[in-house]
This record gives C-alpha cells, structure tokens and sequence, in this order.
C-alpha cells in the first residue's frame, strides 16, 4: 500500500466509518506510516494551538509553554491506550493484532487535526460574540475522535457494542494500571541506580 | 510612543526593578543613608493575579505624636479628616484631639452636655460637611454630636428596639452621618447590620445585613453527624459584623468586613462592600480577581480589612491590619496599588486602625493604634499622575487622560489599566490596530473583542470589493479552462460519433 494513498483514506474513513475502519484492516487500505503521521499531525495541531490561537481564545501564557508537554501528552496517551486495549482485547477474544489498534488510533485522531488546524487560523478573525461557533467547532472535533475510536476499537475487534464499551472501561483502567506500574518501575529502577552508584563511590573512596 | 519596544523592555525591566528595590532596602537597613529608601515596597496585581513591582506611589513624610512630642495618644481607634483638618478619636485617653496638618493641636474635646458629662473611650468620630463632630461615645453607650466650636448639640443613645435583647450591651464603635443627615452606627457584637437613625436620632431599623453563607457540607456535617460537644465547639454560623464605614459623595456607604474565615476568603467572600440606601451591595466586581486584599493569601496570611476611604472618583483605599498594607481599587474593582508594611523601621505600621485621604489627593494619613502615632504618607508623581488620569477619564476629557496614561505607562510598564486607558482613546480615534495592541498588552479580551470587530469592518470594507474581484477572476479563469476542455471534449465525442455514423 502506498503512503500516499493510505494517507488520503483518511478522508474516506472519517465519513464512512463502518465501511472504512473494516477495510482499513481486512484491506489493508491503512499503514503505519499513515498513522504515524497523523499522531504527529496531532501533536503538531496541539503545540500550534497552544501558541497561535488568537488572542481573544488564546488563555496559554507564552512564556509557560512546554513543547515538551504537549508531545508526551499526545505520545503517552496514544501509546497507553493501544497497549492497554491490545492487553485487554487479547483476553477478550479481540479479532485485531498490535498493528490494527495502532492503524485504527491513529487514523481516529484525524478529525481533530482537521477540524482544529484552521479553526487556529479563524480564531484570529473572530470575535468573543461568534465565539460560540469556535467551542462548537472544539467539542465536535473531540466528540468525532472519540466516536471514531469508538467505531475502530469494534469494527477491529470484531465486538458487539456492549462489549465494545466494556472494553473500552476496561482499557481505561488499565491505562491506569500501566501508569501505576509505570511510576513504581522507574522509582525502583531509580532506587537502584543510586544504590549502585553509592557503592561504587565508596568503593572508590576506600 | 513604540509600543513593541515597551512589551519588550517589561521582561526585562521587572527583575531589574525587583533588585534595585532589594538593593535599596538591604542598603537601608545597614544603617546608610539613602534618600529613596523605602521601608515598604509597593505593587500591585496583574492579570494573572500576580504580585507585580511597580514604582512607589506614596512615599513615607513622618509621624506625629511620637514618643517625647507634648501630646501623646494612647491606643487612638479612629480618625477622619475634613477640611485639612485630623479629627482623632483618642480612646485611651477618653478625648477628641483636633490637629491641623503641621501637627498643631487645634483643640481638644473630653465632654458632652458639661464638664461632668465625659466621654468614656470613644471609638469612632466623624464629621460632617457643616463642620459637626459626631462622635461613638463607645463605653457610654451613645453617640453624640458637637457642633463646629465643641459645642454639646445632642445626643442618640441606645436604640429603643425588641430586635436588640435587653441584656446585649449596646457599644457603638463607628459612626457616620450620610448627606440626608440619616445616621448608620456599627455596634460591638450586633450581627445584623448597621444601625441606622433618622436625622432626629430615631432608630429606623437594621440595615445591609450580611448574608450567611454556609456550604451544604458543613450544613449537614454539622446538623446531622456531629454530637451535641462537637457542635458546641465548632463555630457557630452567623453573619459577620462590619469592622468599619465610610460615606462616599454619592450617599453610598463603603463597609468593610474583617472577620472573615480562611474558607470564605479562600472562595471569595467579598470583605468589602458599597452600601445604596436600602442596603444592598452594588460595589463594582469587574476585575478578574475578588477584593481581598492580597491573593496569595496562604503563605502570608490573608488581608484583614479594618478601615476604608474613598475619593470623588470612587477609587478606595483600604487598610490592611493583618498585613499593614495599604489597598487601592478603582471604582471597578481593578487593583491601583499596594503599599505598606508591618515593621518597626519609620514608616512601618504596628497596628493600623483608620486611614484618611486629603481632599487635594495628595496625602495619606494612617492612623496606628499600638504606636499611638499617625503616619502621613505623600504621593509621588507616579502616584499622582495615575489618580488623575482615572479622574480625567471620569470627567470625559479622553485627551487629558491619554496623556496622563501615556505618563503613567512611561513611569510602570506593566501597568495593564495605563494600556486600556490608551487602547480606548485608540478606538475614540478610530486607530482599531493600535487600540487591539493595546488591549493585548493591558489583557483585555473584552475590549479586545470590539476593537477586532470595528478593525475586521474596516478592514472588510476596504478590501471586500477587491477581494472579491480576484476570486471572481480566479473562477472565471478556472471555469474557463475547464469550459474549455469540456468542450474539446464533447466536440471529440461528437466527431467520434459523426465518423461512427
């Protein structure tokens, strides 16, 4: 499959949902490259509206502005939901492998990237009064992602809806756990670490 | 004057500000003599509710009656000025000193109806615009007003009322009289509001009553899951009092209250309130912080408001005695300025209890009550150039006060209510570019939001017509081409068709 024209699926997948995501996988009209790319499509759409928004809509003060935040932010969420729904949908009798659910949340972030991007641009044009149209905007483009993913997590799994949604609960507590266990793996590691190097430094000093 | 250049030297200006000021102080403390040191800073607070330097607006000039002058105050509870003239109520010593501003004594009132008839610890005194001493005789129990030459003209004691129990002591500690001559009387321990007397001294009613305020939780934590000794310990839910009064130009009564809880001021409990007639707040809330003093309230403990003055354009001053600061608002509620400090190095307070303002704006007095001194306070050219660029607004001379504004940015730029002052005057002169420039600076979306609007029509109708001729062109030309083989198109087909035959 070409980059290009996994790429330009997006399109199709975002207003066809049922059909898309079951082509996207059975298909194999998406790539990981396309998927990527949107991930970072989205990260891109996070920072620039963090620093460009229009004044009127912009409450981000500059000089606290972490690029480094917004990256992981994206990151850590993509990557803690895939692993988390591939952990639980493997117990679950999931149909989709690490790669689908990887294809599947990426291509489902495509409308925020394509409903946020030029409402940036807008932003600067409008005023507080016509300010009821850009949150409608915001709110559509988050409810259309999450809708997406809901779509892609059932149509990859194979799942019926009830089940879907138990599985997506389930992902998000085990985001949870992943994140807990995440914390304590790098505290000991660090733990550790420092011991090792005490040791080492007293040795030295003998 | 180049505003890009300004935003940029903000950054830069404030740490500089901030270590010179150390510097200054740190200088003054080892004892060398600086002449501008200042033993208080002065700030105040931005959009984002940070504490920000800026140059000082009223500097320190000196004390009266300290120790070893000929007159010395014991524990003084109130003070007013008229006229140019200090009236202090001199609790300790049971009298009414009269000073002029170099700290001559004018005189001296000790008694009511005669010789025999003394004052017992007043707590408050007040005067009209006719000159007539009002004075809450706290340990008698009674108010009484002098005429201008000290002479007894009457007196109001306690009010005649079923709503106060018999057994409750009447001690009124704060009094004044409203330009209908109506009089409002705060009282040790009555909850309910002012008192409030018609001009014969007839007791009317209670009036701006604070309402409670008591979360759901501890409703139901106290009523239903605590036992009878917890909630005789726990505090019990009443209205609070008001700590003091003063009567603004338009007959509005400005009430500050200090008795707040952590938690009330922590969510914004308003400690201070403009008073109409019938006794509803209607002080102006429009900035985007509550008035209560410092913000950051839990690391140095919060503002406690003891006194409050007001000028002819509705910026109020109030003073702090938890913090020893000195709060100026302007009549919306936007934070002017904040001085003063709690210390023992001149200049400092120990217990502030009364502030007065001059009528000419140019003097703050701050009455102490443990150094039994009153404090005065100049303003600076900063300070003076910002009161009247609000008082030059407020008559409507927009030219006047843009220039002022310009002075005031040129002094402080960080000063956010100087940029919202020249963004308006911008939009007066239809200059919508700039007038959105500075509203950025100053952090108003609001009028943010209308110079966009007038700067987007301008725009539009200056560029619509051209605009929208060279999308017209671009699609003629687009549906030229595709015209074009479309045509060739069908004319292929045809021919196609034609040879077929």
């Amino acid at each position: 499959m070409l980059y290009g024209k996994s790429l330009k699926y997006v399109f199709h997948l975002i207003f066809h949902p049922f059909d898309g995501f079951w082509d996207l996988k059975f298909e194999k009209r998406g790539s990981i490259p396309a998927a990527f790319t949107l991930v970072l499509l989205t990260i891109i759409t996070f920072s620039i509206e963090k620093q460009s928004t229009g004044f009127l809509f912009n409450m981000n003060r500059l000089s606290e502005l972490n690029i480094v935040v917004d990256v992981t932010t994206v990151l850590l969420l993509y990557i803690l939901w895939c692993s988390a729904n591939w952990c639980t949908t493997s117990l679950m009798d999931g149909k989709g492998r690490m790669l689908d659910i990887l294809i599947a949340v990426g291509y489902s972030l495509a409308p925020l990237v394509i409903i946020r991007l030029p409402l940036v641009l807008i932003s600067h044009f409008i005023t507080t009064n016509e300010g009821s149209f850009y949150t409608v905007f915001q709110t559509i483009s988050i409810l259309w992602s999450l809708l997406l993913l809901f779509l892609g997590t059932m149509i990859t799994h194979q799942y019926t809806v009830k089940k879907t949604i138990l599985t997506c609960l389930i992902t998000l507590l085990g985001m949870g756990i992943l994140m807990f266990i995440g914390l304590l793996f790098f505290n000991v590691i660090g733990r550790m670490m420092t011991f090792v190097v005490t040791i080492y430094k007293e040795l030295r000093f003998r | 004057m180049n505003i890009r250049s300004l935003s940029k030297l903000k950054r830069s200006i404030l740490p500089c500000a901030i270590a010179a000021l150390t510097l200054i102080t740190s200088l003054g403390c080892t004892g060398q003599t600086v002449m501008a040191a200042e033993s208080y800073n002065s700030y105040n607070y931005n959009f984002w509710g940070e504490a920000i330097a800026q140059p000082q607006t009223f500097l320190y000039e000196k004390s009266f009656f300290t120790e070893g002058s000929d007159c010395t105050l014991s524990f003084p509870k109130d003070m007013f000025l008229k006229n140019d003239t200090l009236y202090i109520a001199d609790t300790g010593n049971s009298r009414i000193l009269v000073m002029d501003p170099d700290g001559n004594i004018i005189s001296e009132y000790t008694h009511g109806k005669d010789k025999s008839d003394v004052f017992k610890e007043p707590q408050g005194v007040f005067v009209t615009d006719e000159g007539h001493i009002y004075i809450a005789d706290s340990g008698n129990g009674r108010i009484v007003e002098l005429d201008e030459k000290g002479e007894f003209v009457r007196e109001v004691g306690r009010p005649v009322t079923s709503l106060i129990s018999d057994s409750q002591d009447y001690t009124p500690t704060k009094v004044v009289v409203d330009h209908s001559e109506r009089i409002y009387v705060i009282a040790y321990g009555i909850n309910m509001g002012l008192l409030e007397f018609d001009k014969n001294g007839n007791f009317q009613g209670f009036m701006g009553a604070t309402e409670v305020s008591v979360s759901p939780f501890t409703y139901i934590w106290k009523n239903y899951f605590s036992t009878k000794q917890q909630q005789e310990r726990m505090a019990t839910i009443v209205p609070t009092e008001y700590s003091n009064i003063c009567v603004d130009n338009e007959n509005f009564i400005y009430a500050t209250i200090n008795n707040l809880s952590t938690d009330d001021l922590a969510s914004g409990a308003d400690a201070i309130r403009r008073l109409n007639p019938t006794g509803d707040d209607v002080l102006r809330r429009l900035s985007n912080y509550h008035i209560i003093g410092d913000l950051n309230g839990y690391s140095g403990g919060w503002s406690s408001f003891c006194d409050v003055t007001v000028n002819d354009d509705g910026c109020y001053f109030i003073l702090d005695d938890a913090g020893g600061k000195v709060f100026a608002y302007d009549y919306d509620g936007n934070s002017l300025f904040v001085f003063g400090k709690k210390g023992i190095k001149e200049g400092n307070f120990q217990k502030p209890v009364a502030i007065a303002l001059t009528d000419e704006e140019d003097r703050i007095y701050v009455l102490d009550n443990i150094l039994g001194t009153v404090i005065s306070f100049k303003i600076t050219d900063y300070g003076s150039k910002l009161l009247s660029a609000i008082r030059l607004n407020n008559m409507g001379d927009s030219e006047g006060a843009t220039a002022m504004w310009n002075e005031v940015s040129r002094y402080n730029s960080n000063n956010e209510l100087a940029y919202i002052g020249l963004g308006k005057a911008s939009m007066d002169a239809e200059d919508y570019k700039s007038a959105m420039n500075y509203f950025k600076l100053g952090n108003n979306r609001k009028y943010y939001s209308k110079a966009l609007f007038y700067y987007r029509k301008e725009m539009m109708e200056k560029y619509f017509s051209k605009g929208m001729l060279g999308i017209g062109i671009i699609l003629l030309i687009f549906i030229g081409i595709k015209g074009y083989f479309s045509i060739k198109k069908w004319v292929g087909k045809a021919r196609c068709y034609m040879e077929n035959l």
